[in-house]
């Protein structure tokens, strides 16, 4: 089916209304972080100052990067406890009004580590597998507390920049304040636009029906609108459906869709304005938001082209209308190609994770387009650690870029030394190593099978190996296909976890050591052998140096798997 | 920076004042960090606004780090648990409870029929069919994924839902059948259809009921549905609220 021109207006108009906002929306973000006054700081401050007094700290106890991580890890291992006993317990634990059992030693620590790092990428059915306790009070705690991570590390990065006295803040400051100022505000009004857009908000666990041919069906609701609102602005992803937001109760309409689209774009979009409004430079913003226009408007339009062709593997299917919507095996009937698209595109490269198609059924190339954003992991990419890699990007862009031209490598008035190369390539580095090795070990290891039996190696299959350890590494989520091999064993469970802790968490180590790094250093008055940053030129080198970076990593892995179902269809 | 504005004239005034520190700063470059330098105790933070009147506090000991993460997990759980699902059920109570309790359709007698949002199976000759589900419309069993766009199953899987259709489904003889009538969904449940994929149903619910096909082509018409926002969307209908509605005009 050819493509009506009209069908684009509303996700051109939503990019640009997100777009719109992201400058005024990044710059309370920056006033957040750096203790600035807010509107509603009447009631809020003292709210603030009362919870720091309980927990026995001060925003004027601002921690080096050692510190620092030292409380990033113990209230992200003590989360990561909470939830283990609690999934590992859920059948006794309170609120399981469908008598769930409890879940394997194995999924439970998948699947905490999974909600932990923002990845949310689930190993279970959640209607039979996971209960109404187990995702209301513990996993909803994660959606909140592992997006507040994501965004402090950002905060405490960006410190470094403006910063002479080897401090990046102070962990608890942020994490409250972010909850305080920015998560739980905006998701009470999206759980309760959701809501008037018809998604369900109830404590009641399940209604039984009655079909009209009989027998009973069961319907599963829940505070499903506050769960979305919180699920989507955190770049979490996870679902309260096994179906995510292709579930017709999750997301009942297009234009709800749209809306998810956008609490999706928020964060991601304002962060560059954030960053800006730290460092009291707006023309820094620029290059970042640049890129990662480019990037996502690059990805759609392909993703879109692709999709809209016919699939030639179902023409030998005969009797069958056309293929509108080229391939709709898989999509659902109330979204516009290019409304499922746009939200399944900005899901993955921004590392939410969320489905609204099952990617597993879309054209190859489509498939090929959603593992590149997991590559970069930074076009926007995660809560907070999307737009830290972005600027760990950058920091070795400048590098490489100084080196070429024989200009002086530094950021901001900032010096790039050995170390900061260092922390970033190690930032970068880890993401092809905890995908390749496991996906080797899986391979090779004959551990990919479906009822006990090894499966074949076809591209297909291929692909969906690839797809599980990237989306892990990269903390987005989302899968490519429940049914291509069995995911729940015990070594896919384990080894994911390790993937997604040590995704998550050394490049954060990273990211605040290259903070640290930038806060002992004095800013040196721009010279004439200075790289200008906030310009065109630094915005594409910027742009290629990622695609470039990212491809060349990972090119040889693509063959074997989406290159070779391209070609070979098979 | 040279000839960039770089600084945005609403940010100038609130420059932070910047504190000159008294010694340098701590760490040679590389070195390891101890985990409290003991700069921070002289060296205020620059970020907030009244320093110098009271004392920093001292760096905090592991027993104070442990203390603020129980609390800070405690806290955080009353609030995303509890106060905030609570709050917002709370509120779409009032705001909205059709849609806030899942949207159910009843029976003339009240009982529940179904959810709108969520298909059944309706494959009785006399009623319009649903999209097919890989779960057999079983909510319990979650969302089973379609076989992958270049595997052979795939195809396989359409010819079978296609000639079981074509079988019981007594369509016009040569009649195309819409892609979206056979194709799976995402969800398993997608409890809506094209236009066209219910349009192709009439002759068969005609034959089965009493109800000529003028009748129902302009019964389906009536409940088609579009988007509340104009080019968003696409043109639907809901089988389950169709075949509810269907039911007493065929005296069932």
């Amino acid at each position: 089916m050819a493509l009506e021109l009209q069908s684009f207006w509303d996700v051109v108009v939503l990019l640009g209304l997100a777009l719109a906002i992201a400058p005024w929306f990044g710059a309370y973000l920056g006033r957040v972080y750096m203790d600035r006054p807010l509107p509603g700081d009447a009631v809020l401050t003292r709210i603030e100052s009362g919870i720091y007094r309980i927990l026995g700290t001060s925003p004027r106890r601002s921690m080096p990067a050692r510190e620092y991580m030292l409380a990033l890890l113990l209230v992200n291992g003590g989360m990561l406890l909470f939830l283990f006993f609690f999934f590992f317990d859920q059948a006794n634990l309170p609120l399981n009004p469908t008598l769930v059992p409890n879940m394997s030693w194995d999924l439970a620590f998948h699947s905490a580590a999974s909600f932990t790092t923002n990845t949310d990428f689930t190993h279970f059915t959640n209607e039979s597998q996971i209960s109404f306790g187990s995702i209301v009070l513990a996993w909803q705690l994660a959606l909140f507390l592992s997006a507040a991570t994501g965004l402090a590390v950002m905060a405490a990065m960006i410190r470094g920049f403006v910063r002479k006295d080897g401090t990046i803040g102070n962990f608890y400051v942020d994490i409250v304040r972010t909850i305080v100022r920015v998560l739980l505000p905006i998701s009470v009004v999206g759980a309760l636009v959701f809501v008037l857009l018809g998604v369900p908000e109830t404590w009641t666990a399940t209604v039984v029906a009655h079909p009209l041919t009989g027998g009973t069906q069961t319907i599963y609701l829940g505070p499903v609108a506050s769960y979305n609102a919180i699920t989507l602005l955190g770049t979490n992803g996870g679902g309260w459906y096994s179906a995510n937001m292709a579930s017709p109760l999750a997301n009942p309409s297009a234009v709800s869709d749209l809306f998810a689209i956008f609490i999706m774009l928020l964060i991601p979009f304002a962060a560059p304005f954030a960053f800006a409004q730290i460092i009291r430079r707006r023309g820094e913003a620029w290059p970042f938001v640049g890129t990662v226009l480019i990037v996502l408007v690059i990805a759609f339009g392909l993703f879109v082209a692709f999709q809209a062709v016919n699939n030639p593997a179902l023409a030998s299917v005969s009797g069958l209308g056309p293929q509108t919507n080229g391939y709709p095996v898989g999509q659902e009937t109330r979204f516009s190609l290019p409304e499922a698209s746009l939200f399944q595109v900005v899901s993955v490269y921004g590392n939410v994770g969320a489905n609204n198609m099952a990617i597993g059924s879309i054209s190859p190339v489509s498939q090929m387009v959603l593992l590149f954003g997991m590559f970069t992991q930074s076009t926007p990419g995660g809560e907070g650690t999307g737009f830290a890699m972005l600027l760990m990007f950058a920091v070795l862009a400048i590098f490489v870029g100084g080196l070429m031209v024989g200009r002086t490598p530094e950021y901001l008035g900032k010096k790039i030394e050995t170390a900061h190369i260092k922390w970033a390539a190690l930032a970068l580095l880890i993401h092809p190593a905890t995908i390749l090795l496991p996906f080797v070990v899986a391979v090779a290891g004959g551990y990919v099978q479906i009822d006990g039996a090894t499966l074949p190696a076809t591209a297909h299959n291929f692909t969906s190996v690839l797809y599980e350890f990237t989306s892990e590494s990269a903390n987005n989520g989302s899968a490519l296909s429940t049914s291509a091999f069995n995911d729940t064993t015990p070594f896919f469970n384990v080894t994911g976890a390790l993937v997604m802790l040590i995704g998550r968490f050394v490049p954060i180590w990273a990211m605040l050591k290259v903070g640290d790094l930038f806060s002992k250093q004095e800013a040196l008055p721009p010279s004439t052998g200075t790289l200008r940053t906030a310009s065109g030129t630094f915005t594409i080198y910027l742009t290629l140096f990622l695609i470039i970076t990212s491809a060349l990593l990972f090119l040889p892995v693509l063959a074997m798997g989406p290159l070779a179902q391209i070609v070979g269809g098979a | 920076m040279s000839g960039t504005p770089a600084t945005p004239s609403e940010a100038l005034p609130e420059t932070p004042p910047e504190i000159p520190l008294p010694i340098p700063a701590p760490g040679s470059e590389g070195g390891p960090t101890p985990l409290n330098p003991p700069v921070v105790s002289t060296a205020a933070p620059p970020s907030t606004g009244a320093v110098g009147r009271r004392r920093v506090p001292r760096a905090h000991s592991l027993a104070t780090h442990l203390r603020a993460t129980a609390l800070l997990l405690v806290l955080t759980l009353l609030v995303s648990g509890f106060a905030y699902p609570a709050f917002v059920t709370a509120v779409a109570q009032v705001l909205e409870p059709e849609t806030a309790n899942g949207s159910l359709l009843h029976y003339p007698n009240g009982t529940v029929a179904g959810s709108a949002l969520i298909a059944q199976n309706t494959s009785a000759p006399y009623l319009f069919w649903s999209r097919p589900s890989l779960t057999d419309y079983n909510t319990t069993l979650g969302a089973d994924t379609p076989p992958g766009p270049t595997d052979p199953a795939l195809a396989q899987l359409l010819n079978e839902t296609l000639n079981y259709t074509r079988e019981y489904g007594n369509f016009t003889v040569n009649a195309s059948i819409p892609f979206w009538f056979v194709g799976p969904s995402a969800s398993s449940i997608d409890p809506d259809l094209t236009p066209e994929s219910i349009l192709v149903q009439i002759p068969r619910v005609s034959e089965a009921s009493n109800l000529s096909i003028s009748f129902l082509t302009s019964f389906v018409n009536a409940h088609i549905q579009t988007s509340i926002l104009p080019y968003v969307g696409v043109a639907y209908v809901d089988v389950l609220r169709l075949d509810l509605a269907l039911l007493p005009l065929e005296g069932r």
